[in-house]
């Protein structure tokens, strides 16, 4: 038995931020329903990297990823009869998770004040960039564009250029995470207290808890941080310095200056270790330029491996700086599991990312590859909901089920 | 919410978060540290640059609405005390390195047989087992093992981290939501369990799904200076706006086209472009590049228009147009733009903690979520070193006034 098999989820999420709480409910085995239009299917599905680099909606790994292990429904929201179906699928929910923009649950009358009427002890998760009211809740987009509002941009740079940012919508991998602790944490206090709730998930207000020490610094020491590229206030040398081969990187740092005599000792430089210029840490910083150029000029003889292996037996941190063929060979990544092959309807054998994280006793399963669109129409309405044939044509006649 | 249950954060610097989350939906999070307090009270920075303690704000952002204990699990009176604990507590979180607890009869199995209903969330740079178990680590070290660090930065310039460490985040909500999954099961079996995180998996999440291009034969993306690089296509991200940057989505498809045709419509208005460049086929357009029908000289035409109207307008000017037309532009904002964001005053975001000793407040970033019944709250600023010592050792657990004293004394607590 799988820890959440006894949930049931309605998941009306889109894009990444919300998806990514429902893929891990459905890991621990929860059954996630999700709905999608046929007339305008999940951006996610257009999305790279796709399978064999073919786009289409049923070969993008991004979507084959948040999704894996939901069952699809298509439904045309905007047809009166596909309200009747959605609340039927309420009634059979404990849980609706939702992550439009805010007018948009409420223009079709399925807002937590109209679904409670239904179901009253019902969990609802509206997850938005930046909340459900205030002056931008309105604001639409993507996660990049909430982690530039958040800050991210602003600290993810070098100093003496304009912003790079982290990579794609990074606020998207953090509110995932927040999602589902906030729907297993309402599903405990429903159980003690037979009390459902509405849960008002702003991507951005969560994702801030990752710039809290940033935040707290500007608030107690009126210090406005901002990128440094790849220094570190606490460690010297903490870099990446190049490797043999085109864009190959290697990152190490020393956290102690134990460390740093380790590492002065790999490079065969056992004189620099005691040298004046690089002896505490705060001596480190102040010759940080001349420091990198150092390791540099060892790097760059070395593979990325090569000089992980080395510098990793005596003890210093340091890893590859992995691409994908490097993570997909990665023998730590491969022993935990990290990439599911799995057999799709469509599309054939294809790859997902497995669970996050491990349970000892009882482990995470992948039970069925990302729906395609309306992948699992007939079993929604026959089993879940009990319709029966008359019903389910009717419904198809109408264009509510696409 | 999880008021009734006790976790027992025996965490270093790593896996702080996961018992502040736990906190914040009202669990009794008890931070045990060694005597002298945690190592994380060493990070930077300090409350005016002051080294202490008590005031590393690293140590303030992730310990609010804990307890905080010390206790020696070097010796066997303080591990005693620990088995004493875990026999009343619900969840306990480690970041040490595999083996390291289990060597001192603190690991997993060590206290399941005190607590079978324990619940063991481990959180480490790889994972308790496999090849790179026992590799040392830092939060560079685990973005370039797990992906993401090669995406971010400039591409004539070494991959980029964002400046604040991310890596023990993502494990540490990895950590929480799995603590959650296995205390679900454990309300039917009444069994607890040992939770594996591994900060390298967790950050895997920041590739988007890029780790699969190899597996998928697919192409991958390239770090781009404030943008991302799709085969040939360069797509800008970051551009520069009167008073600082924004990132502005200027980007083709089905589904994104259209964000693309509403900014060169209001381009139009304001006689920025002309007729034939507003009514391009903006849905179809990337693939007309990528096929050559359109000329790459073009886009880059188009695209000097577009930062010619970003670098014209104010970031607040921007956004505002962003609000009332639906563009795909927000404002890169600095710290110190986002203690005053409207939005966030608005909502009530920012929560004051009271720090008397240093007698001052300070706005600490709100809920992470809203929740209508039972709303989270900040009920106290994180902890000075053992200053819950006399309320848990004497008051809840037991111990005689002499006993205490005694401990204290030989270093015990």
């Amino acid at each position: 038995m799988l820890p959440l098999d006894d949930v049931k989820v309605v998941d009306f999420m889109w894009a990444l931020a919300g998806p990514g709480t429902t893929r891990t409910l459905a890991d621990y085995g929860a059954t996630v329903v999700r709905i999608e239009s046929a007339n305008r299917v999940d951006g996610a599905r257009t999305v790279g990297p796709f399978l064999d680099n073919k786009p289409a909606h049923d070969g993008s790994g991004l979507f084959g990823t948040y999704n894996a292990g939901k069952l699809g429904l298509a439904l045309d929201l905007n047809k009166p009869q596909a309200r009747g179906v959605v609340l039927d699928l309420v009634r059979w929910a404990d849980v609706v998770c939702e992550s439009f923009s805010p007018k948009a649950m409420r223009a079709w009358r399925l807002d937590y004040e109209s679904l409670r009427e239904v179901k009253p002890d019902l969990i609802m998760l509206s997850s938005c960039l930046m909340g459900q009211t205030g002056p931008m809740s309105k604001f639409i987009g993507f996660g990049n564009m909430a982690a530039a509002v958040a800050g991210f941009y602003h600290l993810c740079g070098w100093p003496d250029r304009p912003p790079s940012g982290p990579f794609g919508a990074y606020t998207d991998y953090i509110a995932p995470r927040f999602g589902a602790i906030s729907v297993l944490a309402a599903l405990d206090y429903r159980r003690r207290t037979g009390q459902g709730q509405y849960i008002d998930q702003s991507q951005a207000e969560s994702a801030l808890h990752f710039l809290t020490p940033a935040l707290l610094e500007c608030a107690a020491n009126a210090r406005i941080e901002q990128g440094i590229g790849n220094a570190d206030p606490n460690y010297a040398p903490h870099g990446v310095y190049p490797a043999l081969g085109d864009d190959r990187w290697i990152a190490i740092t020393c956290k102690t200056d134990q460390q740093w005599r380790s590492l002065c000792t790999v490079m065969d430089r056992g004189n620099l270790a005691s040298h004046q210029a690089f002896a505490t840490l705060a001596m480190r910083h102040q010759n940080r330029d001349q420091l990198d150029h150092i390791i540099s000029e060892w790097t760059r003889g070395l593979t990325a491996h090569d000089a992980e292996v080395l510098l990793q037996q005596s003890g210093i941190p340091a890893s590859a700086v992995q691409d994908s063929n490097d993570v997909s060979h990665d023998p730590q990544l491969a022993a935990r599991r990290y990439l599911a092959e799995i057999e799709h309807p469509v599309c054939g054998k294809t790859v997902v990312e497995g669970p996050r994280f491990l349970l000892s006793r009882t482990p995470a399963m992948i039970a069925r590859p990302a729906p395609s669109v309306g992948g699992d129409n007939q079993h929604v309405v026959e089993t879940i909901l009990g319709y029966d044939q008359d019903r389910i044509s009717e419904l198809v006649a109408a264009g509510v089920l696409g | 919410m999880l008021n009734p249950y006790r976790v027992l954060d025996l965490t270093t610097e790593r896996g702080l978060l996961c018992g502040q989350i736990l906190a914040d939906l009202g669990a009794d999070v008890i931070k045990v540290e060694p005597p002298g307090g945690s190592p994380a009270r060493r990070l930077a920075p300090f409350y005016q640059d002051v080294p202490d303690p008590n005031r590393s704000i690293y140590w303030w952002a992730y310990n609010r609405n804990k307890r905080s204990i010390t206790l020696n699990l070097e010796t066997d009176e303080g591990r005693e005390l620990l088995y004493r604990l875990a026999a009343s507590s619900h969840f306990l979180i480690e970041s040490d390195n595999p083996g390291h607890l289990a060597t001192r009869r603190l690991g997993y199995s060590d206290l399941a047989a005190c607590n079978r209903e324990l619940i063991y969330v481990s959180i480490t740079p790889f994972g308790q087992d496999g090849p790179k178990a026992t590799y040392a680590d830092s939060d560079l070290v685990i973005l370039a093992a797990g992906g993401p660090l090669l995406l971010g930065g400039d591409e004539d310039r070494p991959p980029l981290r964002v400046s604040v460490p991310q890596a023990y985040l993502h494990a540490s909500a990895d950590a929480a939501t799995g603590a959650l999954v296995a205390h679900h099961e454990r309300v039917r079996s009444g069994l607890g369990q040992h939770v594996d995180v591994s900060a390298q998996q967790s950050v895997t999440i920041a590739t988007q799904a890029n780790n699969l291009a190899y597996r998928l034969h697919a192409d991958e993306a390239r770090r781009m200076a404030g943008g991302v690089k799709l085969g040939s296509l360069r797509v800008p991200l970051v551009w520069r706006a009167k008073d600082g940057y924004v990132t502005l989505g200027f980007l083709f498809g089905r589904q994104l086209g259209m964000f693309s045709q509403r900014l060169m419509n209001y381009l139009h208005e304001l006689g920025i472009c002309d007729a034939a460049t507003r009514d391009k086929d903006w849905i179809a357009y990337g693939a007309l590049l990528l096929s050559g029908k359109e000329p790459m000289a073009e886009y880059e035409r188009v695209v000097g228009l577009i930062a010619e109207f970003a670098a014209n307008r104010t970031k607040a000017e921007l956004l505002s147009a962003a609000l009332e037309r639906g563009l795909l532009i927000a404002p890169i904002t600095t710290m110190d733009e986002v203690l005053q964001s409207p939005q966030l005053q608005s909502r009530q975001y920012w929560q004051l903690l009271e720090h008397p000793e240093l007698g001052r407040s300070f706005p600490y970033p709100g809920p992470f979520a809203r929740f209508s019944a039972a709303p989270i709250a900040y009920r106290r600023r994180p902890p000075l070193v053992g200053e819950h010592n006399r309320e848990l050792y004497v008051s809840e657990l037991g111990l005689t006034e002499g006993t205490f004293a005694d401990f204290a004394r030989r270093g015990v607590i």
